[in-house]
């Protein structure tokens, strides 16, 4: 008995694999026949404190629409994939169709291809109007990433293919026919499964560390200089946010400043008496939670030996205005010499900086800005940036619009310079003397090319933290280009705090199929079936009948005679005899779904 | 949805073949054996030619759109390996003890649709259940229908060529030509398709016309070398 329970399932598992495989094989093919396959990214899916935001589907299996009006009578777009491009985009209707929480069966999105994270070669052109188009975008990431929207959102590049799409289903609609299961037309598919919560969701910091000169005896004395920039993205769609100026540009300054520092300290002769602390930071997005994480690994002891710490955030962009923020109020004797460095060097780049001061609320948990989080320890910090006021949460985070078109290499040369130069002349406390450290060109020359190519690689980069692995390849090349500049390179991995929760699923492939209606296809079995038929008519008559009328007429007529009586009776009725032959075949025709063999008829 | 538009495609394809059998003596006579006969033998030629196609031709790696004279000759070569195949179907296979006219309806029908399972039944079912609509299934069935004509004319001509002694000497160059312009009716649609860049609707729209014109013709052949036997 137990044998006989046994054998089967031994045996059947050997057959899963080559059920797998078919069904694999079967599933390849059908999905790779469509008309057009675009990459898609999904707009970003995130609860803040178990509220949910974003889209929350990602399986999409609908037919296209153009315009939120649908095609005249029908106004239910819940079973219609609205194909919006943003250049044409009505941001008050979207707004309005959001917040009213209308049905779609789901939306999406073109970006203009300029928008491309990897195009970073070609420039706008200056006819296009591509300030509005971008203020325009950012407020529809706002609108987007702020909302819970039941339904899948995914954003695409224009290109050729679905332009022509968009085209056929744009006139579909004004012809005024719907685009419905009866009509045809575009079906859109994007096979995902249900979006997960990602788990633990993974930030890293890295740091690195370049010792001063210790004199001999009181090393562990020597002050610390912490620069710090947060490296990770937020945006609409996870997949496309490589955010250029926010916060690649701080990331390049801080990965130049290393290296600038790393050639002055490498020479003991020029070896500074500061400790320099490098913090590449994460989660900045979320209140600067890696910041926070980082700070409370640190010993007490190097807590306290650091001087200030410099944070750079949004340094990369057009215009010659920075901020200075603090926390502290702006009289202390700290800040004020901070301040004063930066102000001489300032002048003498000819950049203005100007120093706002923002107090800490202990209560809100809201950390507009990442030296709010020393300050919150005690350090003395400042954030230098070209934004004015503080972001509000998700804000200004390197999302759709933040690409390397609008970055400045020259802007974050110049922010650079400042840096450099005026913790330079902290350093070997040079602050009253008006020199040139780092002058364009001497050997400690700022680095051009090697800016561009950190920016490009940057600015190309999708960093969004959740979606970041641990051995992610921009956390490894940080670490190697960290680690080749400093002393001693370490990389914590946190977890993030559970207040933000992510779901996966950012991008996948959209397959556009061209469908045909039900209609079309009963049709198509009617004049299938009549040909069927006709032809079926056709072969009887001019093969059967034929024999029948080339066989002696009377004893064709005696034999339907003997077997059909009824039949015949009918038959004799009518007074033409070709007439009764036409009838026979009909007959006969009749007769052969009856009869299981009419060989008899032909032996007579 | 899909599913019926595959079904739709399969009687288009495939429907002829049954419909001819039912509809005319073949099923009275109960040919069905021969039939299945044929279409062993086709399975069997059809391989042949694969393996001849695979030893002398060069396969140019993408699938190239323009014509080769050379190519596309030595495969008009190996498209008499068909004709050889019929010509045993026809002569060498025993048959029950049926007239000469519904052995080579029955072989040709056995032919075509031996044909149409190997060539279109798998393309169909990975094809036309797909999301995506094209006419290239429906066009393939309409090819379908060609073809069978095709074969059947073949088969006639065929039958006429080796197994009618007594034929009209005039005919015989006309009957030899129709077979061979049948037999290298792939290679004609492969020239108009590549060489002359046709588009499929009207490959097929050719195929079908010419299929009729040649079963008309093979018709009164057969019809013309029947009478002086009467």
């Amino acid at each position: 008995m137990a044998n006989s329970f046994r054998k089967p399932a031994i045996l059947d598992p050997m057959y899963y694999p080559i059920i797998a495989l078919l069904i694999a094989l079967i599933a390849c093919v059908e999905l790779s026949d469509a008309v057009t396959a675009v990459d898609v990214y999904r707009l970003v899916q995130y609860d803040i404190s178990g509220v949910p935001f974003g889209s929350r589907l990602a399986t999409l299996n609908h037919h296209a629409g153009s315009s939120f009006f649908g095609s005249g009578s029908s106004s239910d777009l819940s079973r219609t994939v609205l194909i919006l491009p943003v250049r044409e985009l009505n941001l008050t209707l979207i707004t309005e169709y959001i917040e009213q929480k209308k049905l779609l069966g789901g939306l999406l999105l073109l970006l203009p291809p300029k928008f491309r994270p990897e195009n970073t070669g070609s420039t706008f052109g200056a006819d296009e109007d591509i300030d509005s188009l971008r203020n325009k975008l950012v407020e529809l990431e706002w609108l987007l990433t702020h909302s819970n929207i039941p339904y899948p959102v995914y954003f695409a590049f224009e290109d050729d293919n679905i332009k022509a799409v968009l085209a056929e289903v744009k006139r579909n609609d004004a012809s005024g026919q719907p685009a419905t299961a009866t009509t045809g037309g575009y079906k859109l598919v994007v096979a995902a499964s249900d979006p997960k919560r990602i788990v633990s969701p993974n930030i890293a910091n890295i740091q690195g560390w370049l010792p001063g000169l210790k004199v001999d005896g009181d090393s562990n004395q020597l002050p610390t200089i912490a620069i710090v920039a947060s490296y990770d993205t937020f945006g609409a769609a996870p997949a496309l946010s490589a955010g250029s100026d926010s916060n690649g540009s701080g990331v390049v300054a801080l990965l130049e400043i290393a290296r600038l520092f790393s050639a002055l300290y490498s020479n003991p002769k020029t070896r500074g008496r500061y400790n320099l602390l490098f913090g590449l930071t994460s989660g900045g997005q979320y209140n600067y939670n890696g910041t926070q994480k980082w700070l409370r690994s640190f010993d007490q002891r190097l807590r306290e030996s650091i001087d200030y710490a410099i944070c750079l955030n949004n340094v990369g962009s057009l215009g010659n205005q920075l901020h200075l923020h603090v926390s502290k109020p702006p009289e202390n004797a700290y800040i004020q010499q901070i301040f004063q460095g930066f102000s001489t060097v300032a002048e003498e780049l000819g950049l203005q900086v100007g120093l706002k001061h923002k107090k800490i609320n202990i209560s809100n948990p809201r950390v507009a800005w990442e030296h709010e989080q020393f300050s919150r320890l005690r350090v003395t910090a400042a954030t230098l940036s070209e934004l004015s006021t503080a972001p509000e949460l998700l804000e200004s985070t390197g999302g759709l619009t933040d690409n390397r078109h609008f970055t400045s290499e020259a802007s974050i040369i110049r922010s650079i310079k400042l840096v450099a130069e005026s913790l330079a002349r902290h350093i070997y406390s040079q602050e009253k003397k008006s020199i040139s450290i780092f002058a364009d060109d001497s050997s400690l020359a700022v680095n051009p090319s090697y800016i561009r190519s950190w920016l490009d690689l940057l600015s190309t980069t999708p960093r969004v933290a959740p979606f970041l692995s641990k051995n992610d390849p921009l956390i490894k090349a940080l670490e190697k280009e960290l680690a080749d500049h400093t002393a001693e390179v370490n990389v914590q991995h946190e977890t993030l705090d559970g207040t933000f929760t992510f779901y996966d699923s950012t991008s996948g492939k959209l397959h556009i199929y061209q469908v045909a209606s039900v209609t079309f296809d009963l049709l198509l079995l009617l004049v299938l079936g009549s040909y069927l038929i006709t032809l079926f008519s056709f072969l009887f008559i001019t093969t059967r009948v034929r024999i029948l009328v080339s066989l002696n007429l009377d004893s064709v007529i005696l034999v339907y005679q003997s077997k059909y009586k009824d039949e015949e009776k009918k038959m004799r009725n009518s007074s033409n005899q070709s007439a009764g032959i036409v009838q026979q075949g009909l007959d006969d025709l009749i007769s052969l779904f009856r009869r299981p063999s009419s060989r008899k008829v032909k032996s007579t | 949805m899909t599913v019926f538009h595959f079904f739709n495609c399969a009687i288009l394809t495939f429907g002829p073949h049954a419909v001819y059998y039912s509809a005319t003596p073949l099923s009275e006579y109960d040919t069905l054996w021969t039939s299945i006969k044929a279409a062993v033998v086709y399975l069997f030629t059809a391989l042949v030619k694969l393996v001849c196609l695979a030893t002398f031709l060069n396969v140019s790696e993408s699938e190239s759109d323009n014509f080769d004279p050379y190519q596309e000759l030595l495969k008009a070569l190996f498209g008499f390996i068909e004709v050889a195949g019929l010509y045993f179907a026809l002569t060498q296979l025993t048959h029950r003890n049926i007239s000469q006219n519904h052995k080579f309806q029955a072989v040709g029908l056995g032919w075509a649709f031996a044909d149409s399972v190997l060539h279109r039944l798998v393309p169909l079912w990975f094809g036309a259940r797909g999301l995506e609509f094209t006419w290239d299934y429906i066009l393939q069935g309409l090819e379908a229908n060609a073809n069978l004509v095709f074969s059947i004319s073949l088969a006639a001509l065929g039958s006429l060529m080796w197994l009618r002694k007594n034929k009209p000497k005039t005919l015989i160059p006309i009957i030899y030509a129709c077979a061979g312009i049948v037999a290298t009716m792939p290679t004609i649609t492969s020239y108009l398709r590549r060489g002359l860049g046709w588009h499929l609707p009207k490959v097929v729209g050719f195929e079908l016309f010419s299929s009729l014109l040649i079963a008309f013709i093979s018709w009164q052949l057969f019809v013309a070398c029947q009478r002086p036997s009467n």
